[in-house]
């Protein structure tokens, strides 16, 4: 299936083909860095600085890569799909062989995280049991209730990425200058 | 047993033959056990049979009767800690009898009573599942994977809720597999 690309896509992408591959090399790492952990509008501003070029440009062309990449990994683009589909934007083959190998080497973790978007209950990830008897209670003494607890433990792509965040956020504390300050005194 | 002055003096009455003679002891007695054991049943107050009571004190013989009765099987008291106790609220043997019968009788459905005044987490009543295939979502094409959804119905005091989920085949193996080793091991403590 060939991927139909906007003129305003093509015209953000064609930005690449004025800088050298090993540049378009480093767009293409930023952009699955920003896909698997986020954005950060800062590395544009470096980026553009060092390139003489505005920001805007920088962000459009690494944004556009993004969008390449999600939209040839959610349809599942063949090889010779991504290469047609690719052509229309008129790169130098090597620039075209360079895309090409950036969708095959990330397109399987592209899909797993796009996958996590989608609707979903929460998933089952484990199940403890614990077998009861209960002998005794407030309103009757000498029982014999026996009873088996079970813990299922759910996960849900949401829970999950809080808790990961949050976690992030835990360490981050320690570099702050507050926490290095306390620790450099218990020294 | 210990038993508070309020439910000795209810239990005096109703040993009195002033207050209750045996017909409408009797009677009361058997009102009295129907009110704890079965939801719906006539009231002690305002009964055709006890009309001649004083009604004060008729309630407050329900509530000292009641309370004795819960903390005899709440104790599991024997014959002679049930004598010993009416006897010191002066029953006449005959009375003791009649009202340890029923408490024979109806013991095993108030200690069920007792036993369920519980807190505990809810129980799974039920589970209902569904087999689902995915071909594709507004995020991915072509996922094409089978999964499970499986509901479980929980009570707890009467309100009822779901917990629902989705795994896959191999998870709801896991699931069932450890759910198999819980029902063996409850089965074998029962027989040790």
């Amino acid at each position: 299936m060939l991927l139909v690309l906007s003129e305003e896509h093509k015209e953000h992408l064609g930005f690449l083909s004025e800088v050298d591959s090993a540049v378009v090399g480093e767009f293409g790492r930023i952009a699955v860095e920003f896909l698997k952990k986020g954005s950060n509008p800062k590395i544009f501003e470096g980026a553009a600085r060092k390139l003489n070029v505005p920001a805007e440009s920088v962000q459009h062309g690494v944004e556009g890569l993004m969008y390449l990449l999600t939209e040839s990994a959610k349809l599942m683009v063949s090889e010779g799909d991504f290469q047609d589909s690719v052509l229309v934007l008129g790169f130098s083959e090597e620039l075209n062989q360079l895309l090409l190998q950036l969708y095959l080497e990330n397109r399987k973790e592209i899909r797993q995280i796009l996958g996590k978007l989608a609707p979903s209950l929460p998933h089952y990830h484990n199940l403890e049991w614990r077998l009861d008897v209960q002998v005794s209670s407030r309103a009757l003494r000498q029982q014999l209730k026996p009873s088996v607890s079970l813990k299922l433990v759910l996960e849900d792509g949401e829970s999950l990425r809080h808790l990961i965040q949050e976690l992030e956020r835990a360490l981050a504390e320690l570099k702050s200058s507050h926490c290095r300050r306390v620790l450099r005194n218990i020294k | 047993m210990e038993l508070s002055e309020s439910v000795m003096k209810g239990l005096q009455n109703v040993a009195d033959p002033n207050v209750f003679d045996l017909k409408s002891f009797t009677i009361f007695t058997e009102l009295v056990f129907d009110s704890l054991v079965s939801p719906q049943c006539e009231s002690v107050l305002g009964h055709p049979e006890l009309k001649h009571i004083d009604q004060t004190t008729l309630k407050h013989c329900h509530a000292a009767a009641t309370t004795f009765i819960l903390e005899g099987v709440k104790q599991n008291a024997d014959k002679s800690t049930i004598s010993s106790c009416l006897e010191d609220a002066r029953f006449q043997i005959e009375r003791v009898d009649l009202l340890y019968t029923s408490l024979q009788k109806n013991k095993t459905n108030l200690e069920y009573l007792l036993s369920s005044i519980d807190t505990c987490p809810p129980h799974i009543t039920d589970a209902a599942w569904r087999l689902e295939y995915c071909i594709k979502n507004s995020h991915l094409h072509k996922v094409n994977q089978p999964s499970y959804l499986i509901s479980l119905n929980t009570e707890r005091g009467g309100a009822s809720s779901e917990i629902n989920f989705s795994c896959t085949m191999e998870q709801l193996q896991d699931l069932v597999g450890k759910m198999k080793d819980a029902a063996k091991s409850l089965e074998r403590a029962s027989q040790s």
